[in-house]
């Protein structure tokens, strides 16, 4: 079988003040892979550069075992679709979605057999001959990925295709982009700032942080083990702490508050560790191991959650869930057990 | 000053100007319009119109030509050094007309460069050639302009989602680009034809003014105004006056249906 993955072998691309860093990338054929990160991270940018759309300064780009980087855009056979859709305003949404083929010399029979395909597929059927002036978000974009897929890419990239769409219409797209994954071999690549929609969809997850790809990972592996603490803390890990590794009894420590807590983990030294605010368990009594006393600070209502802010010599937050015995419970100045699992402790070097 | 005395100051000062700009061209269309089916058989008529259409619709042509490349690469390429370039370009947008004409005299007539194109047999002083590398000169940098602004008004991304699709950057330019600023392209080459239909500085400069060479309608103007014929240069001015007002009307309707 003939391999299609994509690899981007150290690329380095300068832009102004921004560089994106030494990026080195493997997505297998038929990955979904997200790539996440908050604005100005060099995401678009990254896209653009397995387009062909921008060169990168240094670095390779391999489709399978063909070297693409000095390969023009249109010789890719790479899709791109962006966030704010960008329909060709003086075609209809049919002659969007055909645009591509007409020009690469398709017959009318095949073009029509694709489009047919394609407006059953993306279920647009209804609006082949409308404006595209006239269409909804949701509609815009699905006329966008349309008209990228009709050429059957290799890779497909999706530049935040669902920020600009209200919650209900993200929802149903989200799930149709998944499948539609799952029905093709063509590579997903789908950038966004949303961790909820790259936990979703991702096969696997890449963080972009200022210009570098920190993390790879399955999106459980980011979540959990977050390998700097600017990642835990865009994650969401809000308890970021640094101490150094205790080594007793074959045993490791770390020391949170005036506490050893026991972790996990092969390294030594000093290092930085973060724990999720939901993995943490409050009780009134303590729980042997790992367990923390602390005085309730801050007691917030979250809807389905309940946000607890303790000092337990350092700050530490914790999620629970809002069932009225435990906030009957959770009164600011009592006193309580933080119990921490050590496995819910992610350890990472500094 | 009150909000009503401020608004009718206002529209007076707006209506006294519109009078004065209608009686001044109503004088000379009520004494020339008449004029324009009587004399539209006069051969000198017939030939400055003529010559007034041919040399304009090529100068015309010949902006539209070398403006798409000089707009374009105004607005898509990052080069060094273009607000220069920009400045540059637009110095015959507010040169007096008669200086671009001497100095385009002097280029062809007194410098070797001249001499060389001369003898090729492109020679531009006192013939038709001058007359349309005048209004190419005098009108190539409103040209840029408005082309310029419609360029940077397209995404460049739509260029880019063309090229995914298969399109060379030409073909993404043609299929994608030019289309989308079609009416900016008719609005540009209405204002820039009726500019060099009614373009006289520097047409006089470099091509004379010729009875029956180079003789268009300003030109026209200019002769039997200066031999006194009242008759013949309110029919000219007429004539220029309707097609300025035509070509408004087309520029504005233009306008109107701009893409988003």
């Amino acid at each position: 079988m003939e391999d299609s993955s994509l690899k981007l072998n150290n690329i380095n691309k300068k832009i102004g003040k921004f560089e994106l860093k030494n990026i080195f990338l493997e997505v297998l054929s038929g990955e979904y892979f997200v790539i996440l990160g908050p604005t100005g991270a060099g995401k678009t940018v990254l896209l653009e550069i397995i387009a062909g759309i921008k060169s990168p300064d240094t670095g390779e780009i391999f489709l399978g075992r063909k070297n693409i980087t000095h390969l023009p855009p249109e010789k890719r056979k790479i899709g791109f679709v962006y966030q704010d859709y960008l329909l060709f305003p003086h075609l209809n949404v049919k002659e969007n979605i055909i645009f591509g083929l007409k020009n690469n010399g398709f017959k009318i029979k095949q073009i029509n057999d694709r489009l047919e395909q394609m407006a059953e597929l993306l279920k647009i059927k209804k609006l082949i001959n409308r404006s595209v002036n006239d269409l909804s978000g949701g509609e815009k974009q699905r006329i966008a990925l349309a008209r990228a897929l009709i050429m059957e890419p290799e890779i497909l990239l999706l530049d935040e295709p669902l920020s600009a769409l209200d919650p209900s219409t993200k929802e149903v797209l989200q799930n149709e982009l998944k499948v539609l994954s799952k029905n093709t071999t063509t590579i997903f690549i789908h950038v966004t700032h949303d961790f909820e929609e790259a936990l979703y969809l991702g096969t696997r997850v890449g963080v972009v942080m200022n210009g570098e790809l920190l993390q790879t990972g399955t999106p459980e592996e980011i979540f959990t083990h977050p390998n700097t603490s600017d990642l835990a803390h865009f994650v969401g890990a809000e308890n970021i702490y640094e101490s150094e590794i205790i080594c007793k009894n074959n045993k490791k420590y770390i020391k949170l508050g005036m506490i050893l807590m026991r972790v996990n983990s092969d390294l030594t030294g000093k290092i930085g560790f973060s724990i999720r605010p939901e993995y943490i368990l409050i009780s009134l009594i303590p729980h042997g191991e790992n367990s923390l006393p602390g005085k309730v600070l801050e007691v917030l209502n979250r809807g389905l959650f309940v946000k607890v802010i303790i000092d337990i010599g350092d700050r530490l937050v914790a999620l629970v869930p809002a069932r009225e015995e435990v906030i009957n419970t959770l009164t600011v100045g009592s006193t309580v057990y933080c119990f921490i699992p050590p496995e819910a402790i992610n350890v990472f070097p500094l | 000053m009150g909000t009503k005395i401020f608004k009718i100051v206002n529209i007076s000062i707006t209506f006294v100007i519109l009078i004065f700009i209608i009686s001044t061209l109503g004088t000379v269309l009520i004494k020339g319009f008449p004029g324009i089916f009587s004399s539209i058989k006069s051969p000198e008529l017939l030939f400055a119109i003529k010559l007034s259409l041919e040399t304009s619709v090529i100068s015309t042509l010949a902006c539209l030509v070398v403006s798409i490349p000089i707009a374009y690469t105004l607005s898509r390429y990052n080069l060094k050094g273009t607000n220069i370039i920009i400045t540059l370009l637009r110095i015959p947008l507010t040169l007096p007309p008669i200086v671009s004409g001497v100095s385009l005299l002097l280029l062809f007539g007194t410098t070797s460069f001249g001499d060389f194109l001369s003898k090729l047999g492109l020679s531009f002083i006192f013939n038709i050639k001058g007359i349309i590398i005048a209004q190419f000169f005098v009108n190539l940098p409103s040209m840029i302009t408005i082309l310029k602004a419609a360029i940077e008004g397209v995404d460049i991304r739509l260029e880019y989602v063309a090229r995914t699709l298969g399109f060379s950057p030409l073909k993404a330019f043609c299929k994608v680009t030019l289309p989308i600023i079609r009416n900016n392209i008719l609005a540009a080459l209405i204002l820039t034809w009726s500019k060099a239909l009614g373009e006289f500085g520097a047409v006089l400069m470099l091509a004379g003014a010729i009875r029956f060479k180079t003789e268009t309608l300003p030109m026209a103007i200019y002769l039997n105004m200066s031999v006194g014929d009242l008759d013949a240069v309110m029919v000219s001015s007429s004539i220029l006056i309707i097609i300025s007002i035509i070509s408004l009307s087309v520029f504005e309707l233009a306008d109107i249906e701009l893409y988003k």
